[in-house]
C-alpha cells in the first residue's frame, strides 16, 4: 500500500492532540472555591473573578490551613498534641494562645459547659475516627477526671495544666478560628465582599453586592426544610446540630457534642445557631448553649451583647434571643 | 546465498523465536507509547499492542499469543513502573480475557477466523475484562456500568481497525522472505 | 479504506463484528440515557466528602494521598480541572451530569458521582448555616 509512514504518524500524534486540547475555556463572574481544611469542606466565595481576587482566596486557604496545622489534634506536630502531651506547661503560638483565651473566658462563662480539655473523652467515643463505639461508666468517669474550666492555665503565650494526663481539644472552636482568620487575610487583601463556609458555620464579609447575604438554616429534622432565613452583612453564623456527625447503636443515636457533666452526648437541644461578630465566638457559644440547654442558653447569652440565638430544643420547641426577629427575612 | 544446509525444522524454531522476541518488543513499544499519549478518555486505549499478539496467533499458535500477550503487559508495566499498581492488573485483566478469547475463536474455527474478526473479539472482551477488574479491585460503584456501552463501542472501533492492521502487517510478513521456504530462497535475486 | 477492510473480513468475521455491533447496540439501550442528576457527590474510601448541588458553579480542591484533585462544577456538569495523577484518566473523562455518572480518580482515591432527579432550582438563600 502506498502510504506515507511519517506523515500518518504525524497526523495521528496532531489528532490525539487536538483530542485532548478539546473542551477547554470558561469564564467565571464569581469566585467559588473549595478546600477540604479542619475536617470538612470549606468554601470561600468572593464576588469578583480577577487575578487579585484569586490570590487573595488562595492566602485566606494558606491561613487556614496554617491554624489546621496548628490546632488539630491528629498532627503530632501541632500546638494541641504537644499540649496533650506536655507534663505541665508549654509555650504555643500567638494564635493558639488567643483561641485559648476566648475558650477559657466561655468555659468560665458556661460554668464548664463549654469545655477544652474534652480530648480524653472524644478519643474514647472516638466519633470521628472509624470504630465508633459506647464507653462503659468506668472509662467515661475515668476520662472526666480532673476535667473542667479552671484545668488550664493561660499566661501570655504559656498554657498550664492541673494535671499531666488532661488532653486538650479545640473541636469547638478552632474551626470558627480560622474562620475568622480566612475573613481578616480576605479584607487585608481589599476584598470587600466575601463569605467564608466551613462545612455550615460562616462568616460574612460585607454584603451580597446590593443586598445583605441570605442565610438559610437548615431544619435539624430535616434536610429539604428551613427553620429560617437571616438577612445579615459582615457576620457570623455558627450551627451545632445533633444530625451533623453520629452513629447509633441499638436504635440510640450518639452525636458529637459532649456534655463534660455527664461524658454523654449533649441531650437539652436539637440544634443551636449563633450569629455573632466573630465565628470564633458563635463558635464557642454555640456548643456551650447546646450543652446548657434553651434556658440556661438563653440567659448565658444575656452577658453578650450583640449576639443572637435560634434555639430548637429537644422537643422541637424553637426559643430565640429578642433581637433574632429583627434579622429574618 | 544458501540456506540449504540447514534442517528446515531448525529453521522455523529459530524463525518462531526471533520474530515472537521481535513482536515482543515491538509490543511493549506501543503498550508504554500508548501509556504516554495524551488520552482524551480513560476507555480511549487504542490497543495497538494487540495487531502483535494477533500476528504471533496467526504467523504461529496460540500458545505464542499468550506468551506475547503476557510478556508484554508484565515488560510494560516494568517500563512504565506500576507493576502490582492498579493499572497493571486491569492491562493483565485486558489481556487475559482478549487472548483467552481471541485463542479460543482460533481454536475453535480454524482458517474461517480472520485477523479482523479476532480482533474485533479481543478488542471487546479487553474492555469487558478491565470493566470487571475496575469493578471488583477499584471502583465498587454501579455507576461504573453506565460506561460499558461507549467503552464496548470504542473497543469495537479499534478493534477493527486493529484488526485491518494486522491482517496487513501478517500478509506483509508471510510475504517477507524470512518467511519464504528454504527452497524458494535459492533463487536468484 | 472500509471496502478494503470489509474484503480482509473473513465470512465469519462479518458474522461476528455483527453479533458484537449488537451487543453494544443492546447495551446502549439497557445502560444509555440517563436523566440528568441533581448534585454531585465525592467520596474516598466509601466515605462522603461533600456533596454539592449541580446546579452551582464552584471550584474545589479535593486533598488525596497524591495531592489536590481540582473538580470544577460548572454549566451543570462536574469535571475534573487538573490532578496529581499520573495518567490523568480521571480529567479525560469530561463532564458528567447524568444520573449514576462517576468519575473515578483512582490513584487519588476519589469517586465523583451524580445523583438526584431534575434540579430543584436555585433556593432562596445564598449560604446554608447547618
Amino acid at each position: 500500500m502506498p502510504l506515507n509512514r511519517p506523515l500518518i504518524v504525524v497526523l495521528l500524534l496532531v489528532l490525539l492532540a487536538a483530542l485532548a486540547l478539546v473542551k477547554r475555556g470558561g469564564r467565571e463572574a464569581e469566585l467559588r472555591e473549595g478546600r477540604i481544611l479542619l475536617g470538612t469542606l470549606v468554601e470561600i466565595q468572593v464576588p469578583r473573578g480577577d487575578r487579585a481576587a484569586r490570590d487573595a482566596v488562595t492566602a485566606a486557604f494558606a491561613e487556614m490551613a496554617r491554624i489546621e496545622a496548628l490546632m488539630s489534634p491528629h498532627r503530632p506536630d501541632s500546638d494541641v498534641a504537644r499540649l496533650s502531651a506536655a507534663e505541665e506547661s508549654l509555650e504555643v503560638a500567638p494564635d493558639t494562645a488567643e483561641v485559648f483565651a476566648l475558650g477559657l473566658d466561655v468555659a468560665a462563662r458556661s460554668a464548664g459547659a463549654f469545655d477544652l480539655t474534652l480530648g480524653r473523652l472524644k478519643a474514647l467515643w472516638d466519633l470521628e475516627g472509624d470504630n465508633p463505639r459506647v464507653p462503659d461508666d468506668a472509662e467515661i468517669a475515668a476520662a472526666l477526671e480532673g476535667i473542667g474550666p479552671g484545668a488550664l492555665r493561660l499566661d501570655g503565650r504559656w498554657v498550664s495544666k492541673a494535671r499531666p494526663d488532661l488532653a486538650v481539644d479545640l473541636g469547638g472552636i478552632a474551626k470558627g478560628y480560622a474562620i475568622d482568620r480566612a475573613i481578616a487575610v480576605l479584607a487585608g487583601a481589599g476584598i470587600e465582599q466575601a463569605s467564608v463556609n466551613a462545612g455550615g458555620d460562616l462568616r460574612l464579609l460585607g454584603s451580597r453586592g446590593a443586598r445583605p447575604w441570605r442565610i438559610g438554616i437548615r431544619h435539624p429534622r430535616s434536610a429539604e426544610e428551613l427553620l429560617a432565613t437571616l438577612e445579615l452583612s459582615g457576620r457570623a453564623v455558627v450551627t451545632s446540630g445533633d444530625y451533623e456527625r453520629f452513629f447509633e447503636v441499638d436504635g440510640r443515636r450518639y452525636h458529637h457534642i459532649f456534655d463534660p457533666r455527664s461524658g454523654y452526648p449533649a441531650s437539652a437541644c436539637q440544634s443551636v445557631t449563633l450569629v455573632a461578630d466573630s465565628a470564633m465566638l458563635a463558635d464557642a457559644l454555640a456548643t456551650a448553649v447546646f450543652v446548657l440547654g434553651p434556658e440556661k442558653g438563653l440567659a448565658l447569652l444575656t452577658e453578650f451583647p450583640g449576639v443572637e440565638a435560634l434555639i430548637v430544643a429537644a422537643d422541637g420547641a424553637t426559643h430565640a434571643t429578642p433581637g433574632l426577629a429583627e434579622l429574618k427575612r | 546465498m544458501t540456506s540449504s544446509a540447514i534442517d528446515p525444522v531448525e529453521l522455523a524454531r529459530c524463525r518462531r523465536r526471533v520474530f515472537l522476541a521481535l513482536f515482543t518488543a515491538l509490543a511493549v513499544a506501543l503498550h508504554t507509547l500508548e501509556f504516554l499519549l495524551p488520552a482524551p478518555a480513560p476507555w480511549f486505549r487504542l490497543g495497538f499492542a494487540n495487531i502483535l499478539t494477533l500476528c504471533a496467533l496467526f504467523l504461529f499458535d496460540g500458545r505464542a499469543a499468550w506468551t506475547l500477550s503476557l510478556a508484554r503487559v508484565l515488560v510494560g508495566s516494568l517500563i512504565l513502573g506500576n507493576l502490582f499498581a492498579p493499572g497493571f492488573f486491569l492491562s493483565l485483566a485486558g489481556a487475559v480475557a482478549a487472548t483467552a478469547l481471541m485463542t479460543g475463536a482460533r481454536e475453535m474455527f480454524g482458517a474461517r477466523l480472520g485477523p479482523v474478526g479476532a480482533s474485533a473479539l479481543g478488542a471487546v472482551g479487553h474492555a469487558l475484562g478491565q470493566l470487571l477488574v475496575a469493578w471488583l479491585l477499584l471502583v465498587r460503584h454501579d455507576g461504573l456500568w453506565l460506561l460499558l456501552p461507549f467503552f464496548l463501542l470504542l473497543s469495537l472501533a479499534t478493534g477493527l481497525l486493529n484488526g485491518f492492521a494486522a491482517a496487513l502487517l501478517i500478509d506483509a510478513v508471510r510475504g517477507h522472505r524470512a518467511f519464504a521456504r528454504p527452497a524458494a530462497q535459492d533463487a536468484p535475486p | 479504506m472500509i471496502a478494503a477492510l470489509w474484503r480482509r473480513m473473513t465470512v465469519l468475521d462479518r458474522f461476528i463484528v455483527a453479533l458484537l455491533l449488537l451487543g453494544v447496540l443492546a447495551s446502549f439501550a439497557v445502560l444509555g440515557r440517563q436523566p440528568a442528576g441533581a448534585r454531585v457527590l465525592v467520596e474516598r474510601d466509601g466515605r462522603l466528602l461533600f456533596s454539592a448541588p449541580l446546579g452551582e458553579a464552584r471550584r474545589v480542591a479535593l486533598p488525596g494521598p497524591l495531592g489536590d484533585t481540582l473538580l470544577e462544577i460548572a454549566d451543570g456538569r462536574a469535571r475534573i480541572l487538573s490532578s496529581p495523577c499520573p495518567h490523568k484518566v480521571c480529567m479525560g473523562m469530561g463532564g458528567v451530569f447524568r444520573r449514576g455518572e462517576l468519575i473515578a480518580c483512582i490513584p487519588n482515591r476519589l469517586i465523583i458521582s451524580i445523583e438526584g432527579g431534575a434540579d430543584q432550582g436555585s433556593p432562596a438563600y445564598d449560604l446554608l448555616s447547618h
